[in-house]
């Protein structure tokens, strides 16, 4: 296992006009689960390739342990990755998919055999052992896929490149879960690529936001959805993304947007925010709550809430009605404020 | 009440073309060579029913057997060479080159040529006298002459063959090898698969559907084959590359002999009838593991 440092990091195709990656800076802590969270576009697979040796970039260090392998290819890296969709040896066993990693570097056979049953107890796969992969599911093929990036004892990275893509979504979580598990347990330097932020924050202990600007943030979970530090984060993180005002809406100085979340502000009539509902446009209900888009023309411009609508919704007769024409007051409890998208101030405002 | 019968028999009609069609096609020309085969001809007025004398008589011909060994011989070393060559052409065309239509245009060039201007092309590309093959291998210092020499005439022959076919085999397996996502290398790369590694159990693996097609076409064909050795050694030096399609021709047009050569005709039929099903089996099979894979 080892740490995993990015230095400037940059790559261009070959006859591209311009970068596909900038001047990326990231560490990764061993044993860490790092999750690159990013619409498509914004070069998860080329950092990816990266990573994986299989690109060699064209500015910048990749370090594994403090060691340049920028210029290695993936093999002498003791990288292992799981794709989107199971790669496996498809004439060969179950255990010997497993062994095929180990015997390629010519292991013992009693190493072999350990590490086939560490990997097989970890994932739960033991009754799978002698099954040929086509006679699994795409799920239990998955957890082979895994077992195979696993079974090296010297793997010092593992990438996951949105392994649970071609898994049902009924059973996602289940590999999810395992996936959590065994990196727990094994403590392996897991990097997770996503576009999907639930598995990105659910999986990780830390995670980057990419974007073509490079890396907008990393940080926890919990951080990057509560104290996003860019406003891209806050769209595009959590679901619904955050709401934007303009800061003098809530006089917040020194800023130029103010930024919150759904479940940060209530309606309140008597609040400060204060104006007519122009549009509603509800999207169901859920626990009670009437849920979608609501539009609120303001001195400050109309601005538009998205989350569950509280307390009006919910109100004494609790039927659902029509709210456009009436006067609304918006209540912000916390708030982000960001000049430049970029954040400048955290605060409260009840 | 006609109007509840729960079937209309009249819909049968709409067959009858199908069926026609069919019988006219193939099955009343096969039934006359089944005919023929039961029969002694003497002339379109005197004929005999012999039974299945003919057949035994086919089966006990020593030169029937001979040209049966001989075919056999053939179709195996032609697979032999033309299954692997044809797999490393494919292995060697580059996958998304500039040029890599071009190539395999190129490629295709002999499947395009008629039959027997194969057989005319290396009829004269490979004679001793004027000849560019013939000519050279002699001027090497290798006394070669395909008319005369029964072992020359065979390498001829397989050449030709291998000239003609091997780029099918090169085509289907290049379809093949580039029906392969390339994560399935990257993972081989990552896991560190040698070159060899990566061919036999990634490629290979993956390959087994368009190879059971090319061995068994290839298998079909070599062994109807005709036009090609009837034009370029006419089945010479002596009998040596007499295959089974040329005795029968032999028997039939050469010598008249029609109702051995029918029992004849209805044997090689069979042969390749069980081609037929092997091949269909196998393509069966394939597809059953490839939709019992789907389906789970």
């Amino acid at each position: 296992m080892a740490s995993i440092s990015l230095e400037d990091l940059c790559f261009r195709y070959e006859g591209a006009a311009q970068d596909t990656l900038t001047g990326l800076n990231l560490t990764v802590a061993d044993g860490e689960a790092h999750a690159l969270l990013g619409a498509s576009g914004a070069g998860k697979t080329t950092l990816l390739n990266l990573l994986s040796g299989l690109l060699t970039p064209t500015g910048g260090r990749i370090l594994f342990d403090g060691e340049d392998v920028s210029a290695l290819p993936g093999r002498a890296r003791s990288v292992a990755q799981v794709f989107q969709f199971p790669v496996l040896y498809e004439s060969l066993s179950v255990a010997d998919n497993l062994a095929f990693p180990l015997r390629v570097k010519k292991a013992s056979r009693q190493l072999i055999a350990e590490r086939i049953d560490v990997v097989c107890e970890e994932l739960d796969i033991n009754h799978l052992r002698h099954a040929k992969p086509r006679t699994l599911s795409l799920f239990e093929k998955q957890l082979v896929a895994v077992g195979k990036a696993l079974v090296r004892p010297e793997v010092t990275l593992v990438l996951l490149d949105e392994p649970l893509t071609a898994v049902e979504p009924r059973i996602k979580w289940r590999l999810r879960q395992s996936l959590k598990r065994v990196q727990a347990d094994l403590g392996v330097t897991m990097i997770y690529v996503t576009h999907d932020q639930t598995e990105a924050l659910t999986f990780a202990d830390r995670v980057s936001v990419l974007t073509t600007e490079g890396i907008l943030q990393t940080d926890t979970p919990e951080v990057i959805y509560q104290s996003p530090s860019h406003e891209f984060v806050g769209h595009f993180v959590g679901s619904p993304g955050m709401n934007f005002v303009p800061s003098e809406a809530l006089g917040v100085g020194g800023a130029e947007r103010v930024g919150f979340r759904a479940e940060w502000a209530t309606l309140d009539p008597q609040a400060t925010l204060r104006g007519r509902v122009l549009r509603e446009r509800v999207q169901g209900t859920r626990l009670g709550q009437r849920y979608g888009l609501l539009t609120i023309d303001t001195a400050h411009g109309p601005l538009t809430m998205r989350g569950a609508l509280p307390h009006v919704a919910n109100g004494p007769d609790s039927s659902v009605r029509s709210l456009v024409g009436s006067e609304m007051g918006l209540r912000v409890h916390r708030y982000v404020a960001f000049s430049q998208q970029r954040k400048v101030a955290e605060g409260e405002l009840v | 009440m006609s109007s509840f019968k729960p079937h209309n028999n009249r819909a049968w009609l709409g067959v009858l073309p199908v069926l026609l069609i069919v019988a006219f096609s193939a099955v009343i020309p096969l039934m006359t060579v089944v005919n023929y085969s039961v029969q002694d001809i003497l002339d379109f007025n005197t004929r005999f029913f012999v039974g299945l004398e003919w057949y035994r008589e086919t089966l006990n011909d020593p030169r029937f057997t001979e040209a049966f060994l001989r075919q056999l011989g053939f179709s195996a070393t032609v697979l032999a060479v033309e299954i692997p060559l044809g797999l490393a052409v494919a292995k060697g065309i580059s996958k998304n080159s500039r040029y890599t239509p071009l190539i395999l245009i190129l490629l295709a060039i002999p499947l395009l040529i008629p039959w027997n201007v194969v057989g005319t092309i290396w009829q004269i590309f490979a004679r001793p006298d004027i000849g560019l093959l013939g000519v050279g291998v002699n001027v090497l210092g290798i006394s070669y002459n395909y008319t005369a020499e029964p072992l020359h005439a065979w390498l001829t022959l397989i050449a030709m063959d291998v000239w003609h076919w091997t780029s099918l085999v090169a085509l289907l397996a290049f379809a093949g090898l580039t029906a392969i996502p390339n994560a399935f290398y990257q993972a081989a790369e990552l896991d560190g698969a040698s070159k060899w590694q990566q061919f036999r159990y990634v490629e290979l693996p993956r390959l087994r559907g368009v190879l059971i097609i090319a061995v068994l076409l290839r298998l079909m064909d070599s062994f109807m084959i005709y036009t090609e050795p009837f034009v370029l050694t006419g089945g010479g030096p002596g009998n040596t590359t007499t295959f089974l399609s040329q005795y029968l021709a032999t028997m039939a047009v050469g010598q008249f002999d029609l109702g051995p050569a029918a029992a004849f005709s209805v044997i090689y039929f069979l042969f390749i009838l069980l081609f037929c099903w092997l091949f269909y089996a196998s393509i069966n099979r394939e597809q059953n593991m490839l939709s019992s894979e789907g389906r789970r």
